[in-house]
């Protein structure tokens, strides 16, 4: 790069770096005000942080929240990869008109907004919940199951695959790979970038995912930590500083996610393979 | 291979091991669902404090039955409510549950059958009049009257003062004069009077149920927009506290607070139950006042006093309702020092008219100048003008909300107001 | 299955995987096509095709919550004539139009950057662009309504530059309240599309860069005739879920602006999810404004794909 294309670069990430990051700045900053000062929008940190801490552990069961939403978000995460990785394997290295008809019906399922599914859904596992209580209403598998197979990140993983060089899997035939073992010992290592960055997202989707759990939990013990979020705002007399402090922890195990997993985003790690 | 072979199987068995052991205690929690029952309710801070305090109240005379109380918001609740009640699907509904006075018949009237009758369990007539129609549907009461709504406004008497005014000069006055002494408050401190979220009518509906009138007519079913002239002030009002530029925006509940916890705003019109809020602030302590609503200049029928908000309690129609329907009778339904505790505890002023006579509704508060707040705000209760608030109260107000800013454009009033009918007998039919 | 196949794939040649394989073994490869995909079609049948199906019966009828009756097509004619579901379409396709292809190609243009080999600080970087997408969108409503209310630092620092002689009403006035969506959106999914492509551009192997420059290609050059097109089937995914995730679009307006002012920046999801919880329900009329979303982006989808030149 020359001179100024460098600090034009720079330039260019670093606005976009304080863009991006200023909400989230003032989240962590509102995380050590009182109520008052967090709704007159004051942007110097103050003394609060423990006192916030101490109330927010008093008016809610942060820890057992906090062990559901990751129970729950780390089983969808690693089902999911390997599911929908599979499937978008399937369809593109194993291509067929038929399989292509599939795949577009398949794809209808990401149009409908989920607000309309609810109620048939509900009532799905209410029948569940009779026959099956184990996976029926209010438990983590009613709150998985729908979620854990989108056809979302099936087609992420095949618009992938797409860019995957088939050379390699020729070669692992000749290597005398079973086709199951060439999707396992090659596929994934290979496409590590991909299924980090599947990580995050799905991680973070189900982190942060809210009516479907909020319809299908009944009992408090079981709640996750945005269902929690969204009673204490709930109030007449919120308490913002308090609400801030409880964000900023929820948001946390998401951006460290993603803060370790962006290392795996090397540039030439494919030539490396080859 | 291996690797991902078993993280799958140990993913896999995590799974049904932590759903195994969930069906285990919901299995038991519905084996003696008999001694156990569910209350649903929002905000910590109220409405679940005071059911965690008539649970205690209960236990001491029915010490067998576990009452579970369950926070969530009261979107979510409205959400849970009519996903499981519209499905048909009875598992994992609360035995009771809270639910906003505004929206209460049309729980009742969309899922006919689901609620359980309370007409044998509370006497109606020892409950403000005016929380009766919402909560009773075809002369039969489903609700047990809960926290009142009763408006007041909340108003600086420091910066009365600097505009040479006393509290009295503030006191039962109309939408007129709060013009006038709002003109006189920013001429001598620059302050303007409120803070205003033009997506939310709530003081359009403060202003016409002062007067007796609401969005629809008796029916609780007929738009009444058109020609409603208790309406029609509202708009005109509304509109003049805006020219006479006494508004400072607010587009949420944060900025809502934050206006007066500044100090931006000399006045809040609204619930009493915004006092914990405006005690926040304690470096305000001594400077305010709270003086009965303003009512409406040209209508006769207009009192100085109104409701905003308020909810009520509800009994399910499934096993266990008789349990749910006698803690709720026994606490909040009949029981005098226990709407004492309520008080003193956390503020709250409920509508069960004998309480009013209690100790601790005659206290006086120091933040607000040494003045008997509760025991005001329990007299203004008793004026509310009772409307029936009907099926659709937000589904007009979404209406109204775009005619309003039609209206502050420049259209004209009367034809804005029938469109705003003409919109709302197309939708809700 | 697996065995025999990896007892039988040394003995083949290169060559012999071709059209002229036995019969039996391209019956067994298909099998195993399909057995890949299997597991997804299943589970997607049973937790989405399903509850669709009960959502499309639900769309002929109407009613308050449990009170539901046939009505035929009713609801769906009375869509067209439905004002407010009208003004949520044209406000809905006005922030699609704008915001899909600005956020797009602004994430792409910053993957690029972020992936140069040369680059400092590039996880400092990367992780500050992304924070939005993580960013709780409560916290950010919050904010977002400080710095664009009338006295905010965003009208504040515009005037200080003199751009501006008075306020711009960016959450009352209806158009600059699409604006303002238009750019909290854009904020929010900027950095999660990123991520996309970031991943995607692992796949393209540097030496193809390395002799661009060689034969004298400006950046611009590498970017339009090598990033580009390599890119283009993650490109086609970003833009088919990002026009689906803005018809869908919910939250940032219901947090922001709530719809307002009167219903100049409500989107269709808004208005469903009015007519199913806000208002009295009627899950029947709801359903169809539902399906109204789903024909929408089924048109635009095809021709994402035709504009790709992907033949499905």
């Amino acid at each position: 790069m020359t001179g100024i294309k460098k600090v034009s670069a720079y330039g260019l990430l670093a606005v976009a770096s304080i863009i991006s990051i200023f909400p989230f700045f003032w989240m962590v900053i509102s995380s050590t005000n009182k109520s008052s000062d967090v709704t007159q929008g004051k942007l110097l940190p103050g003394a609060e942080l423990m006192n916030n801490l101490t109330k927010l552990l008093d008016t809610i069961d942060l820890v057992p929240a906090l062990l559901n939403s990751a129970k729950i978000s780390i089983l969808t995460t690693i089902l999911a990869m390997l599911i929908a990785s599979l499937a978008g394997y399937g369809f593109e290295i194993y291509r067929s008109k038929s399989k292509d008809i599939l795949f577009n019906i398949l794809l209808l399922s990401m149009m409908i907004p989920f607000a309309a599914l609810m109620v048939p859904l509900f009532r799905m596992f209410g029948s569940i919940s009779q026959v099956l209580p184990a996976i029926g209403i209010d438990t983590t598998a009613a709150v998985i199951l729908p979620t854990v197979t989108t056809a979302f990140l099936i087609f992420f993983f095949r618009q992938n695959t797409k860019m995957f060089p088939r050379e390699i899997l020729e070669a692992g035939r000749i290597d005398g790979l079973s086709e199951l073992g060439i999707f396992f010992r090659i596929y994934i290592p290979t496409m590590k970038t991909t299924y980090a960055a599947a990580a995050i997202i799905t991680f973070m989707a189900s982190w942060n995912s809210y009516l479907w759990p909020l319809v299908v939990l009944q009992t408090p013990e079981k709640m996750t930590i945005p269902l929690l979020i969204s009673n204490l705002g709930s109030s007449y007399s919120p308490d913002f500083g308090v609400i801030m402090t409880a964000i900023v922890i929820a948001t946390l195990p998401s951006a460290l996610l993603f803060f370790l997993m962006q290392k795996h985003f090397v540039a030439g790690m494919m030539g490396s393979v080859k | 291979m291996k690797k991902m072979l078993s993280l799958l199987l140990v993913s896999i068995l995590l799974l049904s091991a932590c759903s195994g052991s969930k069906s285990k205690d919901a299995s038991t929690s519905s084996g003696k669902d008999t001694k156990e029952i569910t209350v649903w309710a929002w905000d910590p801070n109220f409405n679940i404090k005071a059911l965690n305090l008539a649970k205690d109240a209960y236990k001491s005379e029915n010490p067998d039955l576990n009452v579970k109380v369950v926070e969530n918001a009261q979107a979510d609740i409205v959400q849970k409510l009519n996903t499981s009640l519209s499905s048909g699907t009875t598992k994992g509904l609360p035995n009771a549950v809270l639910i906003e006075d505004y929206r209460a018949q049309s729980f009742l009237q969309a899922y006919p059958d689901m609620f359980y009758e309370m007409t044998d369990k509370i006497k109606a007539d020892d409950f403000a009049a005016y929380k009766i129609p919402p909560t009773s549907l075809d002369g039969k009461n489903y609700g047990v009257p809960f926290d009142t709504g009763v408006t007041g406004l909340y108003i600086r008497t420091d910066y009365l003062e600097k505009a040479g005014l006393k509290v009295s000069d503030v006191q039962d006055m109309d939408w007129n004069k709060y013009i006038e002494v709002g003109k006189k408050i920013k001429k001598a401190t620059g302050k303007v009077m409120l803070t205003q979220d033009p997506k939310d009518l709530g003081l359009i509906r403060m202003m016409i149920q002062s007067s007796g009138s609401w969005y629809l007519k008796e029916d609780g079913k007929t738009p009444d927009l058109a020609g409603n002239e208790a309406l029609k002030e509202a708009f005109k009002t509304y509109k003049a506290i805006l020219d006479a530029d006494l508004v400072k925006p607010a587009s949420d509940w944060s900025q809502f607070v934050g206006g007066f916890n500044s100090g931006d705003v000399a006045t809040v019109p609204t619930g009493n139950w915004i006092t914990p809020s405006v005690k926040a602030e304690a470096s305000q302590s001594g400077k305010w006042a709270v003086v009965s609503m303003p009512r409406q200049s040209d209508n006769p029928k207009s009192v100085n006093a109104s409701n905003l908000g308020g909810s009520s309690w509800y009994v399910l129609n499934i096993p266990g309702k008789e349990k749910a329907a006698d803690f709720l009778a026994k606490t909040f339904g009949s029981n005098v020092d226990f709407y004492q505790t309520l008080n003193k505890e956390i503020g709250a002023i409920g509508t069960y008219k004998p309480a009013a006579e209690g100790g601790a509704y005659k206290a006086s508060d120091d933040f607000f100048g040494g003045q008997k707040v509760v025991s005001d705000f329990a007299s203004w209760t008793e004026k509310i003008p009772q409307v029936n608030y009907g099926l659709h109260t937000y589904a007009i107000e979404d209406i109204l909300a775009v005619e309003m800013q039609n209206y502050l454009k420049g259209k004209n009033l009367d034809k804005a107001l029938e469109d705003a009918q003409a919109q709302a007998e197309a939708q809700i039919k | 299955m697996q065995k025999t196949g990896e007892v039988l794939e040394p003995a083949r040649p290169v060559k012999a995987v071709s059209p002229k394989r036995p019969l039996n073994y391209r019956v067994r490869n298909k099998m195993i096509g399909w057995s890949f995909v299997l597991l997804s079609a299943i589970m997607i049948l049973i937790f989405y095709f399903y509850p669709m199906l009960q959502s499309l019966l639900l769309s002929f009828q109407s009613g308050t919550g449990a009170n539901l009756s046939w009505v035929g097509a009713a609801n769906y004619t009375r869509l067209f004539k439905d004002p407010v579901f009208l003004i949520t379409v044209k406000n809905t396709v006005f922030y699609l139009i704008i915001q899909v292809p600005l956020m797009i190609i602004l994430a792409l243009v910053l993957s690029v950057l972020l992936n140069s080999k040369t680059l400092k600080w590039k996880g400092l970087f990367r992780t500050a662009i992304f924070l939005p997408a993580v960013t709780s969108l409560v916290a950010y409503s919050v904010i977002f309504k400080y710095m664009f209310g009338q006295d905010g630092l965003i009208n504040v620092m515009l005037m200080k530059l003199s751009l501006l002689s008075e306020p711009i009403q960016w959450l009352t006035d209806p158009f600059w309240a699409k604006i303002t969506i238009i750019l909290a959106i854009t904020w929010r999914w900027t950095g999660y599309n990123m991520i996309f492509y970031l991943s995607a551009l692992q796949n393209i192997d540097s030496s193809i860069y390395e002799a661009a420059k060689m034969d004298g290609a400006s950046a611009f050059q590498q970017f339009t005739k090598i990033t580009v097109p390599l890119l283009k089937p993650i490109i086609l995914f970003t833009s088919i879920t990002s026009t689906i995730g803005t018809l869908q679009l919910f939250d940032e307006v219901m947090n922001i602006t709530a719809g307002g002012p009167g219903n100049a920046t409500m989107t269709i999801s808004q208005y469903i999810y009015n007519l199913s919880f806000k208002y009295t329900p009627d899950f029947g009329y709801a359903a169809t404004v539902s399906y109204a979303i789903v024909i929408m982006i089924v048109i635009f989808s095809i021709i994402q794909f035709r504009v790709a030149g992907d033949k499905e």
